[in-house]
């Protein structure tokens, strides 16, 4: 069963298409860069999947439920600015994601904060941005998720954090499940995924593996896609 | 072992061929066992299917092989081994003569600079002279 | 899972509420000394410093209310509404078991402000005297009571009681009356809070609307007249008491379902984070 299903999507947000007749479908065991430049609805959609948002028309299914309590459980959601709350130390989100999520791996989690030499009696609130966020990765990463969706993972952040998130999310890698990320940084996710959607004006352009595209194009999927989106 | 990619190439025949220059040049010697796909994903920093496709390409060449619950390992034919050697040594030296010939340098001329190149050491006043 | 939310929320709130609450016990101790002693000191220095420790004792009072009502509101709006809203609401809970943690905490808070303001208000005025006398008098007046008739003593207890469910129903009410506005409010694309606003006075327009035309209704069809001043039903004025306690108890129940099912819906079906 796919574990991402789009019949249809439309969302507006009043008068305004965020997404439109958007069908599409992830399977598991792939790596999928969602990529389409800012305010193309590419975190509409993600937000649709988390049941942030309800759909206008149309459908969404994760592992074939609509998005709800059940699907929460199988989803593991990395927003596009962090939102752990603040006041929490490192141990007490680990007990909170370890109370809400039975398949939290707390030690595979306690490894990666050891690793990044984070206390676990810190603050969130006293932790530097970007460290903020590499503990919001660890926590979603931590899980033994069917569908991973992260919504700009590695914008805004510098290369060396860059490169351990992108390992993080390889070395995490599971067969039965899938990983969605979105980001208009091409260059540095393209040889991370199997396969790419290029979204633009909520309306997807293309769908395709990236071997693929380098196959039939000549050409990195970088490179189509500053073709495609050219101004 | 360092991974480059480069543009266009599909990624997994580049892995091939980094691979292959990996097992040719002693970084995994004839019949060790190789990391796992996730540990070679991880390191080089590609997608785990890319790798494993890569593997099972290179599997079907035989200069890797798998036995079930062990993983995979790299062939102990030597012999196999001296002639991907071969083969990636030549697909460099057709790549060389191929640039070579784009500049303008007739057969003749580019053996004379190798060979003054090779027996002067690499001095940069003689490849200037020429 | 509520319990898990019900842990999770205590350790947010309690880490606020709990040191406010410890000063407004620890200024309750300085402002009984003041009371007692500095007061009536002949020192103008210890005189004024008797009027200090009681104001730091008022405003203790005043902080640990105020503090206990904004946290009520705060919680909501920065947990669901704002980004930590993106962590919450994509938890594997329902939307019911997030207003019931939030709805169940803030009263609990509410219980244990009350009591610790009396508390606090007994240590101020912790004389020995007096808090004897107080609580002999009270037994006595019951004492008394049951003497004259047990009538009195029975359904004396009973409008207490009925008095403090329909205090504390209301001030549940009141939390779901916050959260129903701020959900509606933040459902909209913009200006999420002023709209917030408006949706809460609107809500309290509508509902003394609705509460003006009931009782203007039940005066129409002469509902007091039949029902307490009538010959042939003539209910006593204890059993009016009772009725009019209970009616208002059920007003408080409708009042806080209509603003629980607005709460809900808008965070169920209209959910717009940003």
């Amino acid at each position: 069963m796919s574990v991402l299903q789009c019949n249809n999507l439309t969302k507006r947000y009043g008068k305004a298409p965020a997404l439109e007749q958007v069908s599409i479908t992830i399977e598991p065991g792939r790596i999928v860069g969602l990529l389409g430049p800012n305010g193309s609805g590419k975190t509409t959609l993600i937000k649709l999947a988390n049941g942030l948002l309800t759909p206008s028309e149309g459908e969404i299914l994760i592992c074939g439920a609509a998005p709800g309590r059940a699907t929460h459980a199988l989803v593991s959601y990395l927003p596009e600015r962090t939102c752990i709350p603040t006041w929490m130390s490192a141990r007490q989100l680990l007990d909170f994601y370890g109370d809400f999520y039975p398949d939290f791996r707390r030690d595979a989690a306690e490894e990666m904060l050891q690793h990044l030499d984070i206390s676990p009696t810190q603050r969130v609130k006293q932790m530097s941005k970007g460290t903020r966020e590499k503990v919001q990765l660890i926590m979603v990463m931590s899980r033994q998720a069917k569908l991973y969706l992260l919504d700009e993972p590695i914008g805004g952040v510098d290369p060396a954090t860059r490169d351990y998130i992108l390992s993080t999310i390889i070395s995490n890698y599971n067969p039965e499940a899938a990983v969605v990320i979105s980001t208009h940084l091409i260059s540095d996710v393209e040889k991370v995924l199997d396969e790419v959607i290029f979204i633009n004006r909520g309306q997807v352009m293309l769908q395709s593996s990236v071997d693929e595209i380098r196959e039939e194009k000549g050409m990195s999927v970088d490179a189509l896609f500053r073709e495609v989106f050219k101004c | 072992m360092l991974w480059l990619f480069s543009g266009d190439a599909p990624i997994y025949s580049q892995l091939i061929e980094q691979i292959k220059v990996g097992i040719v040049s002693g970084v995994f010697p004839p019949g060790e066992r190789l990391p796992s796909v996730r540990d070679l994903a991880t390191e080089a920093g590609v997608n785990p299917n890319t790798m494993q496709r890569a593997l099972t390409e290179l599997e079907r060449d035989g200069l890797v092989y798998s036995q079930r619950t062990a993983g995979r390992f790299v062939t102990e034919d030597k012999a196999m081994i001296e002639t991907a050697k071969r083969a990636l040594a030549e697909r460099h030296i057709t790549a060389f003569l191929d640039a070579m010939t784009r500049l303008g340098y007739q057969r003749e001329e580019v053996i004379n600079m190798l060979r003054q190149e090779i027996t002067g050491g690499g001095n940069g006043d003689v490849s200037l002279a020429v | 899972m509520l319990r898990k939310l019900l842990k999770h929320e205590f350790r947010a709130t309690g880490r606020i509420m709990l040191p406010v609450i410890g000063i407004l016990l620890a200024t309750s101790v300085p402002a009984n000394l003041s009371l007692r002693y500095l007061l009536d000191s002949r020192t103008w220095f210890l005189s004024m410093l008797g009027i200090l420790m009681l104001t730091a004792f008022g405003f203790a009072i005043f902080g640990v209310c105020i503090v206990s009502f904004v946290l009520m509101i705060q919680r909501f709006y920065k947990n669901l509404l704002q980004d930590e809203g993106y962590v919450m609401l994509t938890l594997p809970v329902s939307i019911h078991q997030h207003v019931w943690s939030k709805l169940i905490v803030s009263s609990v808070w509410f219980i244990v402000t009350t009591l610790a303001v009396i508390l606090a208000s007994c240590i101020v005025a912790f004389d020995i005297d007096f808090i004897r006398y107080f609580f002999t008098g009270l037994g006595e007046l019951f004492q008394e009571l049951r003497k004259v008739q047990a009538y009195y003593a029975i359904n004396g207890t009973a409008i207490i009681i009925e008095l403090i469910v329909l205090v504390f129903l209301g001030l549940v009410s009141m939390c779901l009356q916050f959260y129903a506005a701020l959900a509606a409010g933040h459902s909209l694309p913009s200006h999420k809070m002023a709209w917030s606003v408006v949706w809460y006075f609107g809500l309290q327009f509508a509902f003394q609307i609705i509460a003006f035309s009931g009782i203007n209704i039940l005066d129409q069809v002469n509902f007091f007249y039949w029902g307490i001043f009538h010959p042939d039903i003539h209910l006593s004025a204890m059993a009016g008491i009772h009725i009019g306690m209970f009616l208002l108890i059920f007003a408080n129940v409708v009042y806080g379902a209509v603003f629980y099912g607005i709460t809900t819906f808008f965070l169920k079906k209209r959910l717009n984070l940003e």
